[in-house]
């Protein structure tokens, strides 16, 4: 069985938000609710890197570990999803996660938390695929229709990879070969240190 | 009378409230390109034809309508649609790019006939991905680039593929070729240093577009020139009939571009000649204030001791307006203008908006990623001032004590002395939101304050284009 993962090469994106605003496109997320965003690190500064983040729909999931009600589960496609009709918004899910994936509506004043909201590999939720109540809590389900997450097809550099795990990792062996250069690409450093930042 | 035709009410919409205009503007709604249909032409210069999708919303309407209308408000739609069918008040969209086709001779607007375009519409995906080319032996669309990209020449019939690459001497005029076009003159005067003159030839030397007839340069092609040629047996008995009309006095003076017949083009065609001549490219642009581009400091720069050396242009009458950047400059340095604003300001675009931005900033996927105005500030010039990233600042321009306030991002995205901010913002005036100026449920979800507030005077001397791209400016923190 494949075993779904993102993959965003940093070497590739150009910070377009392209990936973002498809997320809230497809799966009408609310305002102040962010399933996907970029993170710019040394913003404005040479060796500037840009890479988009969203659920990384962990093996063995810490979010699914802490859960008090047990409302995570793992597909057999290896995709990490909820039932929002068992959170109670509790936010522990929050703290174990070491992307800060999963997201909260504010429901009244004090910031009491709404049920959680994160990235579903564009593949809903427990009910039945394609339905409407499936659509309205959680999104569309492009996996059952058997296409991949809307983000990583829409991505403009191909930067953002969705899919199984072996064939991704495949194609980013591949680009890392080619490129021979960055990304851990072996010697590199080694034989050009002293001119070439990579 | 200002007149504001936008799917959005625009920025000028608020302006003009605060002003306090009360007569002589008004807003028309108008559809967006999935509301209409007819031809759209891409920066590429190929053309689609646009099937309408829905029905114009709301109360908007489609261009062409509201053309229309106005022209039969003036009293002269009869003499400006004679040729073309309207229906309901809306112009048929085929026969306004037929009457486009008519007559733009002189761009090689006049091969894409609605016709075409819809065939390559109808068989997309027998064009190539790379060379944009359908097969040769296709029965609708042989040989034809996608989208007619024009120069296309000729009339429809004359089946003239498109030209995707300007001036392709490697290729026979048929087939998208090209030359350099002698737009300036056939030959100029040239000074050689022991201060005599002598005639250069502007024409094309032992260069031309692959199978040309002629195998030199040539000038633009005229019914005189043919005659020249011989060519003018070529000509039917009908395009002659019509080059006769269009200059009864003088046949001979009429060109390829005056020729309504299109006789002309597809005569030079055949012979794999381009019609409006091959020429030598120039690259001394004789004529213009500055042949070969100079250093000139801009109008407000901060190296006021560059500009006695490398001043702007003379003052000077450019078409109808006068030019008076030279007195600005002067002035500009005589006032100390550079120690008061030391900051050089840039303006450009973020990738989450469009233009002047009302569009995309009422689309809330867009807006949320941008929900403010803000000005670029390096750490040094932000640290001298005491301002801190994400605090609200005012920036004032060196004209019309104008001011602006939006927030700081303080980042070495700028070099030090360089700040820069977006211009896809509107709806704020000097610090004051301007959402209750828009009609009801049209204001954008993000207003701010728009980048012009700021800039200055400064017009191109060839194109009289304005300068809105660099300026000084100071910044206080709020």
């Amino acid at each position: 069985m494949a075993r779904m993962k993102f993959l965003c090469d940093a070497d590739r994106c150009i910070e377009c938000n392209a990936c973002v605003t498809a997320c809230k496109n497809e799966h009408e997320v609310p305002w102040g609710i962010n399933r996907r965003r970029v993170v710019t690190i040394d913003d404005g500064k040479p060796g500037e890197r840009s890479v988009s983040m969203a659920c990384m729909h962990c093996t063995d999931a810490p979010c699914a570990a802490v859960c008090p009600v047990n409302c995570i589960y793992t597909t057999a496609d290896g995709v990490v999803l909820h039932s929002k009709d068992l959170c109670i918004g509790c936010g522990y899910c929050f703290y174990a996660c070491p992307f800060g994936a999963p997201q909260y509506p504010q429901i009244g004043n004090f910031g009491s938390r709404g049920k959680m909201d994160k990235c579903t590999f564009c593949a809903g939720g427990p009910e039945a695929d394609g339905s409407k109540e499936e659509y309205e809590k959680y999104g569309a389900n492009r996996l059952a229709e058997g296409k991949l997450p809307l983000c990583a097809e829409m991505c403009s550099t191909k930067s953002l990879l969705a899919g199984d795990g072996e064939v991704i990792a495949q194609i980013y062996k591949e680009r890392v070969m080619k490129r021979g250069y960055g990304s851990g690409a072996w010697g590199w450093k080694t034989a050009y240190r002293e001119t070439i930042e990579s | 009378m200002l007149v504001i035709a936008d799917p959005h009410p625009t920025t000028w919409a608020s302006l003009a409230v605060e002003a306090g205009r009360k007569d002589g503007v008004y807003i028309l709604p108008i559809a967006t390109q999935f509301e209409c249909t007819g031809s759209r032409v891409a920066s590429n210069r190929s053309l689609q034809w646009g099937e309408q999708i829905v029905k114009p919303v709301f109360e908007c309407k489609d261009d062409l309508e509201v053309i229309y209308r106005i022209a039969k408000k003036c009293g002269f739609a009869d003499k400006m649609f004679k040729n073309i069918k309207v229906e309901n008040n809306l112009p048929e969209a085929e026969d306004v790019l037929r009457e486009m086709n008519r007559g733009s001779w002189s761009t090689g607007y006049c091969g894409q006939s609605p016709e075409r375009l819809k065939a390559h519409m109808k068989n997309q995906a027998k064009f190539d991905f790379l060379t944009m080319r359908a097969p040769k032996d296709d029965p609708e669309v042989g040989g034809d680039y996608y989208g007619l990209p024009w120069p296309c020449w000729g009339s429809p019939e004359v089946k003239h593929p498109g030209t995707p690459l300007l001036y392709n001497t490697n290729l026979n005029v048929m087939d998208g070729g090209g030359t350099f076009r002698p737009r300036f003159g056939l030959e100029r005067e040239e000074k050689l240093p022991d201060g005599t003159t002598r005639k250069v030839s502007l024409l094309a030397d032992g260069s031309y577009s692959k199978d040309s007839e002629i195998k030199d340069g040539y000038p633009e092609f005229t019914l005189a020139s043919l005659k020249k040629l011989g060519w003018d047996k070529d000509l039917t008995e009908a395009e002659m009939a019509t080059i006769t009309r269009v200059n009864s006095a003088n046949p001979d003076a009429v060109s390829w571009s005056l020729d309504l017949s299109g006789g002309i083009q597809r005569v030079a065609l055949i012979h794999g000649c381009v019609p409006y001549g091959n020429g030598k490219a120039r690259m001394n642009a004789f004529g213009l204030p500055d042949p070969i581009p100079v250093h000139r400091e801009p109008i407000y720069t901060p190296r006021v001791d560059l500009v006695a050396k490398y001043p702007t242009l003379p003052d000077a009458k450019q078409f109808r307006m006068p030019n008076i950047g030279f007195s600005v400059q002067k002035a500009a340095v005589e006032k100390g203008i550079a120690k008061q604003f030391p900051l050089i300001l840039s303006s450009g675009r973020l990738v989450e908006y469009e233009g002047g931005g009302e569009e995309t900033r009422t689309n809330p996927w867009l807006a949320e990623l941008q929900q403010d105005m803000f000005i670029e500030i390096s750490p040094g010039d932000a640290a001298d001032r005491g301002i801190k990233d994400g605090g609200w600042v005012w920036v004032t321009g060196a004209e019309n004590n104008s001011r602006a306030k939006m927030k700081a991002l303080v980042t070495e995205r700028v070099g030090k002395g360089v700040a820069w901010m977006p211009f896809h913002f509107g709806g704020w005036f000097a610090g004051k939101d301007l959402r209750g100026n828009y009609p009801k449920g049209t204001d954008p979800i993000v207003l701010g304050e728009s980048a012009n507030t700021i800039t200055t005077y400064g017009y191109d001397p060839a194109t009289g284009m304005q300068e809105p791209k660099v300026t000084l400016c100071q910044i206080a923190a709020a």
